[in-house]
């Protein structure tokens, strides 16, 4: 059995009368590519948001590496090796890509404003660390050519994959994708799929919201699904895939098909 | 309309280090000669009819510059709306009044307390408040502004309305005097200043702190769930912006050798946050043109007497029309060949 890094133990989140979450029972193993799909509504961000500190859960338990994450600021949940993409791409429009991904590297930095001040030697020395992940990143995901391109002038596709850098300039063990594929062309997404497959390669952990099933099926090594705040199956993609529960949340109750 | 920041940065990029030293040093020379402007025929343009021309060039010219650098670290910087930065000002001004008549401190030996009580007043205050956004914020800055000067008005040990006077003026240093008759001394100090402030700002910008900053202002969600600490670079920003107004207190306290609450009104807060608005938020060199002009223009044109302040005010609302972002506007561009080297 392999060790799971992210759990969430009976995860509840309501908005006033909407209830996002019902006691979502959910978890990542180590070093796989979970995928979370559902139809619109479902749920999914939610999750995310819950995970990350955007909410906190009305109740239920998230643990990271055995630790609780509930309670705990953004920042402090980031540090911890949890980072994200956003479903609506959410780049510092006027920075450059590179900075995109240094403020993302900063995190783990020891020296602050004296060090800037005074260019003290763990300041730059840190600064050059930053700045060579920074590029190795951007070429990681084929885009270090646009390094000192402002973040909103990049065209759609690229403004993703620095998303995508920029999440895993925090040094992440997980990294979370909100729809990464989300208007990419059939020949885009097969090569983000490649790069989601070479991110989980080199050690990351990757959950994966997800709309397009070939995608999904191709590169999860499991699949949860979610309907209307709840889990309705989690396995592998072939067993999914099957799942009558699944395909009825997708396609509709028969009831309402008829 | 012709991008004046684009244009100047190319050049300055396409400089080697030479070159720009010496650029440098000439300009931080005819700076600081500034005050002898008005004594040549050639250059006598620049006098101002009423008041005269060397202390407006350190009241306001000087003082604002550097306050609108420090409030441009605040608002422009990290996009925290502060509509009290004169309570820092005045901080400074009444412990330079209060340590400068109880004490034998000099003058610079009170800057650096005076910047000091400042910052710890930015940290108090913004601590609690910098969890606010917008609105909220920039409505507590305003309060505070204002209940430090009523809290002045109705200290007795501090002289009430009628404020501290006899302010010692600093000591001579290095040969030279300060007084009422030597502005220029004063205009170098606050050069000086100046000077370090850019230096700071130039240090942080290109940093850590600067990014942190500038995600803050852009998304602060996202920022923090970057990992960035966003409330403790708030609270940075926030006192380093209150330390800058708290050295400029300091100065104009032992230039003018007395002050009182009503040197301390709103009126202040709004003044220097237009020059930061008017210059071009978020661009240091915009903010240090912002402050130039409002501080220089109104006295310049003294002459036109009451019609000075409408023929002003129509100006501003004309220029901020047809450059909402400034004069300078903060960075819209890329590098020099960014997009030539993505291929486009
Ligand atoms: N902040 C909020 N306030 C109120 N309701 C919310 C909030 N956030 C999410 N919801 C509701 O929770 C439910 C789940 O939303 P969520 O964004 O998680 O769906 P999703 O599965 O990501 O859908 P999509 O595929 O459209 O992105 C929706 O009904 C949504 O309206
Ligand atoms: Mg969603």
């Amino acid at each position: 059995m392999s060790e799971k890094i992210l759990e969430l133990n009976n995860v509840t989140m309501q908005f006033g009368g909407v209830k996002a979450l019902d006691s979502v029972n959910f978890h990542v193993n180590k070093g796989e590519i979970c995928a979370l799909i559902g139809p619109n509504g479902a749920g999914k961000t939610t999750i995310f948001n819950v995970i990350t500190g955007v909410y906190k859960p009305t109740s239920g338990e998230i643990n990271f590496n055995g630790k609780s994450l509930i309670g705990l600021k953004r920042n402090k949940i980031t540090a911890r090796g949890v980072a994200r993409t956003f479903q609506n791409v959410r780049l510092f429009g006027d920075m450059t890509a590179l900075e995109n991904v240094m403020t993302a590297t900063d995190v783990h930095k020891k020296s602050g404003l004296v060090g800037a001040l005074f260019g003290t030697p763990r300041a730059r020395r840190e600064e050059k660390a930053g700045r060579a992940r920074a590029h190795e990143l951007l070429e990681f995901m084929g885009i270090d050519h646009r390094s000192d391109q402002l973040g909103r002038n990049l065209p759609y596709g690229d403004q993703r994959r620095l998303e995508i850098a920029r999440a895993l300039g925090t040094e992440p063990e997980i990294v979370l994708l909100d729809e990464p594929a989300a208007g990419f062309n059939p020949a885009e997404k097969v090569a983000l799929a490649n790069t989601i497959k070479k991110i989980r390669d080199a050690g990351y952990t990757v959950l994966l919201i997800e709309h397009d099933m070939s995608l999904i099926m191709g590169i999860s090594d499991r699949v949860s699904v979610l309907d209307f705040g709840r889990k309705i199956a989690d396995d592998i993609p072939s067993v999914v895939q099957n799942d009558p529960k699944v395909i009825e949340a997708y396609l509709g109750a028969p009831a309402d098909a008829s | 309309m012709v991008n004046l920041r684009d244009k100047g940065a190319a050049l300055w990029e396409g400089w080697n280090r030479p070159k720009r030293v010496a650029f440098v040093i000439i300009l931080i020379g005819l700076v600081g000669l500034l005050p002898y402007g008005g004594d040549f025929s050639f250059t006598s343009f620049l006098n101002t009819p009423i008041s005269s021309y060397q202390a407006v060039l350190v009241y306001p010219v000087g003082m604002y510059v550097l306050m609108a650098l420090g409030l441009n670290i605040v608002v422009g910087k990290s996009g925290l709306l502060d509509l009290g930065y004169v309570a820092f000002f005045a901080i400074g001004g009444y412990t330079a009044g209060i340590l400068g008549t109880r004490t034998h401190l000099n003058t610079w030996e009170i800057l650096p307390i005076g910047m000091g009580t400042a910052m710890i007043a930015g940290v108090l205050l913004g601590l609690p408040t910098l969890r606010l956004r917008g609105d909220y914020l920039a409505i507590v800055t305003l309060g505070f502004g204002e209940i430090v000067r009523i809290v002045a008005l109705n200290t007795q040990s501090i002289g009430a309305s009628t404020g501290i006077p006899s302010i010692p003026t600093p000591p001579k240093t290095f040969g030279i005097k300060f007084d009422i008759v030597h502005n220029t001394s004063y205009f170098w100090v606050v050069l000086i200043l100046i000077l370090l402030v850019i230096w700071m700002i130039r240090r942080f910008t290109v940093r850590r702190p600067g990014r942190a900053w500038e995600a803050i202002r852009q998304d602060e969600d996202v920022a923090i769930l970057m990992g960035v600490p966003i409330l403790r670079y708030k609270v940075w920003s926030f006192s380093i912006g209150a330390a800058v107004g708290g050295a400029a207190g300091v100065i104009f306290a032992s230039k003018t050798q007395y002050v009182a609450p009503n040197m301390f009104t709103f009126n202040v807060s709004v003044l220097i946050l237009s020059c930061v608005v008017f210059g071009g938020m978020g661009n240091m060199w915009g903010v240090i043109l912002g402050g130039v002009l409002l501080a220089y223009l109104p006295e310049r044109i003294r002459f036109i007497s009451n019609a000075r302040q409408l023929v002003f005010g129509i100006a501003l609302v004309l220029i901020m029309n047809l450059r909402p972002d400034g004069l300078l506007p903060r960075k819209k561009r890329e590098k020099l060949g960014a997009a030539k080297k993505a291929g486009e």
